[in-house]
């Protein structure tokens, strides 16, 4: 069954018809191909497709997007500006904090979330935060550096 | 997931409209977090998901010195964790919040979620529960409200009858003090293997009120009442937080599951109880 | 411009991630690409009577539909038991059917009308019920369930024993753990024209799948290509052709059109390939001098319904057993027994972490026996460099005295710091904090430190004829360097090590590089990205090849300058003559792509492509006695972890964890240090919190919820420590460290948790339960009340 909906993703309107049961992850990937945001577990809990959703961090596996008609939606492609990279990005491609890279874009969106919230987060508060992205390959001891090096 | 008919009503009207014409066919939806996996994996497949997201009535935080808290069932976790009132008055429902998930699911995980997907280990359940809080039912056949003790019937299970939403939670001023705790292996991320909110009213160091509220130990949220009797009146020491923690072990009755086994739920009952109660007769 | 060797360049495809526009599996799109879902097993072990697929096949938007008649005749895979679908099911994760389907969501309502008639077969699921003589038999052509018996030794043991003072025993149980990596399997399969076959892959064997899936499909493998994509982990689970993989295959040939054909999370828990699980007893002497006298290991392993390269990890746990540390007289028995569970593989370390937990901390109680350090007594017993053990094991550059001499300090700084400084904060409230007041735990808690080391292979593993790997540089008439390499890229930083290798020979930049290393109609052979050989194997043969181009450019600026080839250096883009003393501007020099233009522009001219191949002075091991030198070099470590135990819940945290590691030379220290904190998140849960739960076949924890994987929050403070002792044979002295970083993790953590509450944990994972049943069992032993 199907619906129509709007939803604006990186500036741009996309007036989709979308089936009631697919996940706003489904969208973006398959309508949008915007495949930047990964799919790691399906159930919440690994923080790969995390983009932001009304300005907040979200894991878009857990969302319907019929749910979420109307909204403003921001992922990993919205983040570059004129090809740049955004100095978090920028931050973790210098200091190591990037291996196999699966994780990254949901880092990058948290993260940024995360430094809406409190532009000089502690260690601590970044670890914490953290906790909602399961990274396999680096110990997320080169993210927390590099997310604190933009940070302080 | 299968397909399923999908509805966003804007008034409260309106959603207890369809949900009494659609009856069990029906499902609805707040945040989806428990919603969207129990459809993903088959364990619901509603005909007709009714979207709960755009009702202005089930919104907001309010508290009013005397009368107290008011939450709006679609209250979100990042919402009641991160709420000045909350954190001021009711600092152990705060904490419960942001020991839950992560800040992206608590993004749009909502209270009236947590209530009423009916699971023991909801982490609200037990301090709201210790804080007597209320839970407005509303149908259209009207509102009704019921201590938020007495809403958990089973595991999965709650007393909301067909057609009824649970619009908002009341919470009575604080009275004394409450302190939760959540003993899981990692930091974050884990479902509740144990947890215990324990609030006091301690009036010249005697204890005049107690309530010791137990998660993911039973089939339903649990208070321990002959635990919270045996404080009752007393002055606190020792040998008395021993014997009301051991109560508190041996009310509960834990389930072996992939998060613990029940002798070591029963055993870290009695150990976090004891560290609950001890916290307070070391700072009161 | 300064050696490119020990710099911390930055991966070279990082800025794609960063940006998500790197391709991986799951984003590869093909026009009329299809969708495909497996259908497994219901039953652990049973016949397939009769599979009716009529109904899947008439929903709209099925292709079609596959089972066991689908199949090659042939049977792939290690033990070569394997079939792309089954006509007898011999666990939960067997493969029975297939859908091909126009998108994944009728693919999976297309699984549910498939009708399978099962006669169900009695099931074994535990070593014991396999081994009874009466046991149902997995593969009844096998003729029994024990798959195979490693036997191996040196030295003679009764004498170890009779030159004992001390001998102590213990047995050990380890558990199923799985990679997890962040990315689940996927594969997209599409046949061209003239039936070619490419697939989109995330292996770590591109060469080997290629012969491998020819065997399972029966088509030459001259017409299959496999390209990489990016590869969101690996850490083992693409050491090996899976069922799915083939299928993926089948798919596509009876569709006609190009099909993915990915894992869902709970897939790839289910059916991804575990490490094997195992129950091992170790006796072990020494002598009141505190030297090592005798070890003597016995291990079973589950390694479930199909053989994979898991059953050759007892090779491995042979190594550590028998050379780790100098011991005189080493007994090693390893089992591989078949049981109705999950298909077990190859998974970082292969075999070292589980051998390191229980060798290490056997170490731990053998130093207290005879009243020694702990780190006193594993610099008495450890390896040297230039020697070679009893197995064979030829060590050339060997740091590990080095190594615990510098996880010893870390362990003394812990011990000096004072007041706050002493733990690092929680990232979290235990409790709700309304009193100002520390938590009423505090006195409940004890610390304790650990120590362990680690043997490793570092200069590759030769566990096939050829442990080789080839490489290509081209330098083009602007001076831009292509490498084109066997190796492959799984996100570990190879491709950026590589390029500063080359750039390194050839004097120039990093960014003057580009690395081509994802398709094998392009790239040359290499065996596969594995045993940490990496940097060691592909390094030397990219060396090897910018070498050669480097010889071809300097015969032309000889020429061209009017000196000698032997007279001239490459840096900094320029070829100049090396004459130390002048002034830089008076140097006779020559650009780059100017030599390269002189080439390609004279009468008879000719291209820069250098050729690189190296496979090392290795041997594979004897068949009978297992010895031998199976690896060009040696890589060693060690760990000191401090922990806290809470000894009313049993739970430990982790406060420090101190790495080094001999690395030879860090090309990358960045790179280096990558590695091992990764690995020590995957050794810290392998400690502590990682764990399939498998019940008659089944995992009862299939998700992130239940699996539960050391987040950043549970992380401890990592110091990481590199030690360079220049091998010999490396590139510029570089060895391996893929898989160090974990080895000796479990081992530090369990000897730190003794430090802490005097108990042994012989059993992995060390969950709080475990923890706090042991510490109640002490307590009744010694009397005292319980809580």
């Amino acid at each position: 069954m199907k619906k129509a909906i709007t939803l604006t993703v990186n500036g741009d309107i996309h007036e989709l018809y979308v089936e009631t049961h697919h996940s706003l992850l489904d969208v973006i990937r398959n309508e949008l191909g915007l495949v930047g945001t990964h799919r790691g577990c399906d159930t919440g809990n690994c923080g790969a497709c995390t983009l932001h959703l009304d300005g907040l961090a979200m894991n878009a596996c857990l969302l319907l997007a019929v749910d979420y008609d109307g909204s403003e939606i921001l992922t990993i492609e919205g983040i570059t500006q004129n090809g740049a990279l955004h100095p978090l990005q920028q931050a973790l491609v210098e200091k190591g904090g990037i291996q196999c890279g699966f994780c990254t874009p949901g880092v990058v969106m948290n993260t940024l979330a995360l430094l809406a919230d409190n532009p000089h987060p502690s260690k601590t508060e970044i670890r914490a935060r953290l906790s909602g992205n399961l990274c396999r390959c680096t110990g997320y001891v080169k993210i927390v550096e590099a997310i604190m090096s933009v940070s302080h | 997931m299968f397909p399923f008919n999908y509805r966003t009503p804007t008034s409260l009207p309106e959603a207890l409209d369809l949900l009494a014409r659609e009856n069990a066919s029906a499902h609805v939806i707040a945040g989806g977090t428990d919603m969207v996996l129990n459809m993903r994996n088959g364990l619901k497949a509603p005909k007709t998901v009714i979207n709960l997201k755009r009702l202005p009535e089930l919104k907001g935080i309010a508290y009013e010195e005397g009368r107290g808290l008011r939450i709006g069932a679609l209250t979100t976790l990042r919402e009641v964790h991160r709420s000045p009132l909350i954190q001021m008055h009711y600092p152990a429902l705060s904490h419960a919040a942001s020991r839950m998930a992560s800040e992206q699911i608590r993004a749009f995980a909502t209270v009236g979620g947590n209530l009423c997907n009916g699971s023991p280990s909801a982490d609200t359940a037990p301090p709201l529960i210790a804080f007597d809080a209320i839970v407005h039912l509303v149908s259209l056949a009207g509102t009704r409200t019921l201590p938020l003790k007495d809403f958990f019937t089973g595991p999965g299970t709650t007393a909301l009858q067909p057609g009824e939403l649970l619009q908002e939670i009341t919470v009575p001023p604080p009275n004394g003090k409450t302190i939760f705790i959540k003993h899981i292996p990692r930091a974050y991320m884990d479902i509740s293997v144990v947890c215990v909110a324990v609030r006091l009213l301690m009036v010249n160091g005697v204890c005049q009120e107690a309530r010791i509220v137990l998660g993911a130990v039973a089939p339903t949220p649990l208070q321990a009442r002959a635990a919270e009797a045996s404080l009752s009146g007393k002055r606190l020491d020792a040998d008395l937080i021993e014997e009301a923690a051991q109560t508190a072990a041996k009310e509960s009755h834990p389930i072996d599951d992939a998060k613990g086994s029940a002798w070591y739920r029963k055993q870290m009952v009695g150990v976090i109880v004891r560290r609950a109660l001890t916290t307070f007769f070391e700072n009161v | 411009m300064s050696s490119l060797i020990g710099q911390r360049i930055p991966k070279l495809d990082a800025p794609d991630k960063a940006t998500g526009r790197a391709t991986y599996g799951h984003d590869v799109r093909l026009p009329g690409l299809l969708h495909g879902k497996i259908l497994y097993s219901a039953h652990p072990h049973a016949r397939i009577v009769r599979v009716d697929t009529s109904r899947a096949e008439r929903l709209p938007g099925v292709k079609c539909v596959l089972t066991a008649a689908d199949n090659a005749p042939t049977r792939f895979g290690y033990g070569k038991d394997q079939t792309p679908f089954k006509s007898m099911a011999r666990s939960l994760r067997d493969e029975i059917a297939g859908v091909v389907a126009v998108d994944a969501d009728t693919a999976y309502e297309a699984l549910a009308l498939i009708q399978v008639e099962y006669e169900p077969l009695p099931a074994i699921f535990s070593i014991e019920e396999a081994l009874t003589p009466d046991a149902p038999l997995v593969h009844s052509e096998h003729g029994s369930n024990l798959f195979q018996t490693y036997h191996y030794s040196h030295g003679e043991l009764l004498r170890g024993e009779a030159e004992s003072d001390v001998i102590l025993e213990a047995s050990y149980r380890l558990p199923y753990v799985t990679h997890a990596c962040m990315e689940t399997s996927v594969v997209v399969a599409q046949f061209e024209h003239g039936g070619r076959l490419t697939l989109w892959s995330t292996t770590q064997i591109p060469f080997l799948l290629q012969r491998d899936l020819s065997e399972a499909l029966g088509i030459p493998g001259s017409q299959i290509r496999i390209i990489q994509t990016s590869i969101g982990g690996a850490f083992g689970r693409g050491l090996d052709i899976y069922p799915y993989e083939p299928i993926a295959a089948l798919m596509a040939i009876k569709a006609g059109k190009p099909v993915r054909l990915a894992f869902t999370r709970r897939e790839e828990f289910n059916a991804g390939p575990a490490r094997q699980p195992a129950e091992v007893s170790l006796r072990a002497g020494v002598r009141r001098d505190g030297r090592l006298t005798f070890r003597d290991v016995a291990a079973v392993l589950d390694i479930g319904a199909y053989v994979s390269w898991g059953s050759v990890t007892p090779l491995v746990m042979m190594e550590t057993t028998a050379s780790l540390y100098k011991i005189p007289h080493v007994r090693f028995k390893a089992d591989c027994v078949y049981t109705n569970n999950l298909v077990t593989g190859a998974m970082r370390g292969y075999g070292n972490p589980q051998s390191t937990f229980f060798v290490e901390t056997m170490m731990d109680q053998l130093a207290e026996a005879v009243g020694m350090d702990p780190v006193e007594f594993r610099l008495l017993n450890a390896n040297e460099p230039n020697t070679t053990t009893p197995q064979g094991l030829v060590i050339t550059s060997c740091g590990m005295k080095e190594c615990l001499q510098a996880v010893a300090a870390a362990a003394d700084r812990a011990a000096k710091r004072q007041g706050d400084e002493a733990i690092p904060e929680p990232v979290t409230h235990y409790q709700t904090p309304i009193f100002n007041a520390q938590s009423s735990n505090s006195n409940t808690l004890k610390r304790g430190i650990g120590f362990a080391t680690t043997l490793n292979v570092g200069g590759g593993a030769r566990i096939y004829r050829s442990d080789g790997c080839g490489a290509s540089v081209k330098v083009d008439d602007f001076g831009h360097v292509t490498l084109v390499t066997g190796s492959t890229e799984i996100g570990q930083g190879s491709e950026t090590v590589l390029a500063q290798i080359v750039a390194e020979a050839l004097g120039v930049c990093p960014e003057d590089i580009s690395v081509i290393n994802t398709d094998t109609d392009v790239k040359p052979w290499d065996v596969g990205v594995h045993a940490s050989r990496t940097t060691f194997i592909a390094g030397n043969a990219a060396h090897l090849a910018a070498l050669d181009a480097r010889a071809q450019i300097f015969e032309t600026a000889a020429e061209m300058l009017g000196v000698s080839p032997d007279q001239l250096i490459a840096r900094n883009g320029r070829i100049e003559l090396a004459t130390p003393h002048s002034p830089p501007a008076t140097i006779p020099s020559l650009p780059l792509s100017k030599v390269v233009r002189q080439r390609h522009f004279r009468e008879g001219g000719t291209v820069v492509i250098g050729e690189g191949w190296y496979d090392p002075p290795t041997k594979l091991v004897d068949k009978a006695t297992y010895k031998g030198n199976i690896s060009a070099a040696y890589g060693f470590g060690a760990q000191m972890a401090e922990v806290e135990v809470d000894t009313e819940t049993g739970q430990v945290r982790v406060l420090r964890l101190a790495c080094a590691n001999d690395v030879g030379r860090a090309i990358n220290p960045m790179a280096v240090e990558g590695q091992i904190e990764g690995g020590a998140q995957m050794g810290l849960g392998y400690a502590l919190t990682e764990e399939l739960i498998v019940e008659n076949g089944r995992v009862l924890n299939p998700d992130f919820h239940h699996y539960r994987l050391f987040t950043a929050a549970d992380m401890p403070e990592i110091e990481t420590i590199i030690v360079e002792t220049d091998d010999p044979g490396g590139p510029f002295g570089a060895k391996g460290v893929g898989e160090m970083g974990g080895t000796p993790t479990a081992a530090a953590v369990a000897n730190a948790i003794y430090d802490a509450i005097g108990i042994r944990m012989t059993e992995l994972p060390m969950t709080p339960e475990r923890v706090l049943a042991a510490i109640l069992k002490k307590e009744q032993v010694h009397d005292r009340p319980t809580l």
